[in-house]
């Protein structure tokens, strides 16, 4: 047996892993009845259901005539450890509510580069360095504001494109920074820092 | 009739406060915007802004959302024109004789027919909501448990079936969607279900995180893989206005567009797209003028362009109707009625006819908006689309995120947005169709409500679904549906329009 089609294949895998997931974690709550039907139920139907199409697309993939290599993606898997360990670092070293602003940041960050790393295992540039930049932003915004996390988030992300200026980059990153604070703090009144928090 | 005119009074007097007005507006601008750049479509922007529209009147900000998603489909076609890169997905085919025009330095027309039958079809269209959306509403408020559940599953099955690529594919996809869809709280016995103990998880996945990151991180990061190469006709932009040789060439090309696309936008599953592909291999099989197809032919640029705007228009019936999304964009709809607190349904129309009057009236004022304003405007949407990937595409992002943030202020639902992220790249990798996943999530709980409702009531006997004539024939559509595309003359006519596409 050869796998012929290695994107069916990993589809299927796919497919069938979320299926039997969906499955087994089902089997913590209530099945019910059919007329009464239980938490359970329906997941389990589904789960079900989507195994076998997920068998049928891995079994298409030994079969077909349509030829894919099996290496989709470039997958990293010593970058996947790293961020798996650093994010149990992270879970168990979390500050209370107490913590200082430093502590609070440090921490954010070590979560933030676990994050990555687990991202950064899928490969591609482009695709680790663009969702590390929205990971950070999304960390930072509180504790450092949102003129601070703009302006990291279109750093960070212009160095995943093809082309990095400094002037452009930088030019790019005020003038951004200027409107969401205008549109989204002033105009929209969303809640948010504008400035790190211990300037407030 | 006289309460169609009476309702229309009572939609037109909504759509043309000055406050709706405003926001409609800002939608068909904004839609436009994002139609004539490449790399961020309607389903990322109007995530981006779902959260933003919890500030809003329900009216204005439904107004506004719809006029982002007919926006687009003018906006779509200028950068198809132009550059020959589509700017909306719609607007795929009007590349392939739009920019041929714009070589022959005929770009003017070749707009102007774009914008002139886009307004024709938003007419028309508007006027076809008006007409069917009240009866059908009618017969859908008669509709128990049964029936819903089965109208799910057809949608569902006609939404595989139009997906491009594997069949099986996109049904696994919808059934992944749904299961992700069950995610959080079950409303019956109230056990947390598949959050792994993570509170934020017990409320159910964002729908805004799934969509913006399968479909607006996926999509950023596809394009950035690719290399920029645009080749942009600017300066031969002038007369804007067709001759009357190209009326006459074009009229009964915009007439069949207009019809096609009104119909297959009814349909669940359709939409926009759909639409624009379908108006164009019609057009090519029956026009006088086929041979010229693909060489500049204004009817290559007419008809889909007409049918996409129809087809993105009448998709908000089945969704104001019925409750039920035909495509991404609905499923994004339903989820901005949810934020204000409306169950979409039948009864919207009885309960809040100012909404859904006032949201069809202002379909009609966004289109005249759309048509008296884009063609004086065309030179600074070409300005924009001078502006180059890396600049754009970090803006996009800072809104984006905003956007997700603001949900309920706190890093989770960047991070799960981001997750989806690399599982919307994961499934453009693997070629499995993110749309039936949209479908599927939106729909999960709602189908498993209805199915657990209908059991209830039949007393665990589930041939109710089959004696029921409404639901028997809906199953019956939806068995036929997946007949025909499994069959396997069709099956491989599909993969070749799929191709050619």
């Amino acid at each position: 047996m050869k796998i012929t089609n290695g994107k069916d294949f990993w589809a299927g895998m796919m497919f069938v892993a979320f299926g039997l997931g969906f499955v087994w974690k089902a089997q913590d709550y209530a099945m019910g009845t059919s007329v009464r039907m239980g938490p359970a139920y329906f997941p389990t139907v589904l789960g079900g259901l989507l195994a076998v199409l997920g068998a049928a697309v891995l079994f298409r993939a030994f079969v077909t005539k349509i030829e894919n290599p099996l290496h989709v993606f470039p997958f990293k898997i010593w970058r996947l450890v790293a961020g798996l360990a650093l994010g149990a670092v992270a879970y168990y070293t979390q500050p209370g509510n107490a913590a200082g602003i430093l502590l609070d940041t440090g921490h954010a960050l070590i979560a933030g580069l676990a994050v990555g790393l687990m991202f950064a295992a899928f490969g591609e540039r482009s695709l680790w360095v663009i969702l590390f930049s929205v990971v950070i932003f999304g960390y930072v915004l509180k504790p450092l504001g949102l003129v601070a996390a703009t302006v990291l988030l279109v750093f960070v992300s212009a160095w995943g494109g093809h082309e990095f200026k400094w002037k452009e980059v930088t030019i790019l990153s005020v003038s951004l920074a200027i409107f969401a604070v205008l549109a989204f703090v002033k105009g929209l009144g969303l809640p948010m820092n504008v400035w790190p928090g211990i300037w407030e | 009739m006289e309460s169609l005119f009476s309702n229309l009074a009572l939609g037109f007097g909504v759509a043309l406060s000055i406050q709706n007005l405003l926001y409609c507006l800002l939608g068909v601008l904004l839609g436009t915007l994002i139609g004539v750049l490449p790399g961020i479509g309607p389903v990322a922007t109007i995530a981006m802004l779902l959260p933003v529209t919890f500030t809003l009147n329900p009216t204005s900000a439904l107004i506004m959302l719809a006029g982002i998603y007919y926006g687009a489909q003018y906006g779509g076609s200028t950068t198809a024109i132009l550059v020959n890169i589509p700017g909306e997905s719609s607007s795929v085919v009007t590349c392939l004789d739009g920019y041929q025009m714009a070589r022959q330095g005929r770009a003017g027309p070749a707009l102007g027919i774009a914008a002139i039958g886009s307004f024709f079809a938003g007419c028309v269209a508007t006027v076809i909501i008006a007409l069917f959306a009240p009866p059908l509403a009618e017969v859908a408020l008669k509709f128990g448990p049964a029936e819903y559940f089965s109208l799910m599953v057809l949608g569902l099955v006609a939404a595989t079936v139009l997906a491009h690529g594997s069949l099986v594919k996109a049904i696994a996809m919808v059934l992944l969607g749904l299961l992700l869809g069950l995610v959080g709280t079950d409303v019956n016995s109230g056990v947390a279900r598949f959050s792994f103990g993570v509170s934020e998880l017990s409320d159910g996945i964002g729908f805004v995180s799934v969509a913006m990151g399968v479909f607006g991180f996926a999509e950023i990061i596809a394009n950035l893989e690719q290399k920029e190469k645009r080749e942009i006709f600017t300066k031969k932009v002038s007369n804007l206005l067709p001759s009357l040789q190209d009326f006459k060439d074009s009229w009964a090309s915009i007439l069949r567009g207009t019809a096609l696309g009104s119909f297959l936008g009814i349909l669940p599953g359709g939409g926009a797209l759909l639409a624009s592909f379908a108006a164009y291999t019609l057009e090519k099989k029956i026009s006088w003028n086929s041979a010229q197809f693909g060489k500049g032919a204004i009817q290559g640029v007419a008809a889909p362009e007409s049918a996409n705007n129809a087809g993105a228009q009448t998709s908000f019936i089945p969704l104001l109707t019925l409750g039920i999304p035909s495509n991404p964009v609905m499923a994004l709809m339903i989820g901005a009625m949810m934020i204000q607190g409306i169950a979409p349904g039948p009864q919207v129309m009885t309960e809040r006819p100012q909404l859904f009057w006032g949201m069809i009236a202002s379909m009609w004022v966004g289109n005249l908006m759309l048509v008296v304003l884009n063609l004086p405007m065309i030179g600074m949407w070409i300005k924009l689309l001078m502006v180059p990937y890396r600049i754009l595409y970090p803006s996009i992002l800072v809104f984006c995120c905003i956007g997700v943030y603001s949900i309920s202020n706190s890093p989770f639902d960047v991070m799960q947005t981001a997750a989806f992220g690399v599982v919307g790249y994961v499934f453009v990798k693997l070629e499995c169709e993110p749309a039936p996943l949209i479908l599927g999530f939106i729909l999960g709980p709602l189908m498993e409500e209805n199915l657990r409702r209908a059991m209830l009531l039949s007393r665990g006997d589930a041939l109710v679904f089959f004696q029921r004539p409404i639901s028997l024939t809906m199953l019956i559509i939806a068995g036929v549906l997946l007949a025909i595309v499994l069959a396997p003359a069709v099956r491989k006519k599909r993969e070749e329009a799929f191709v050619e596409a």
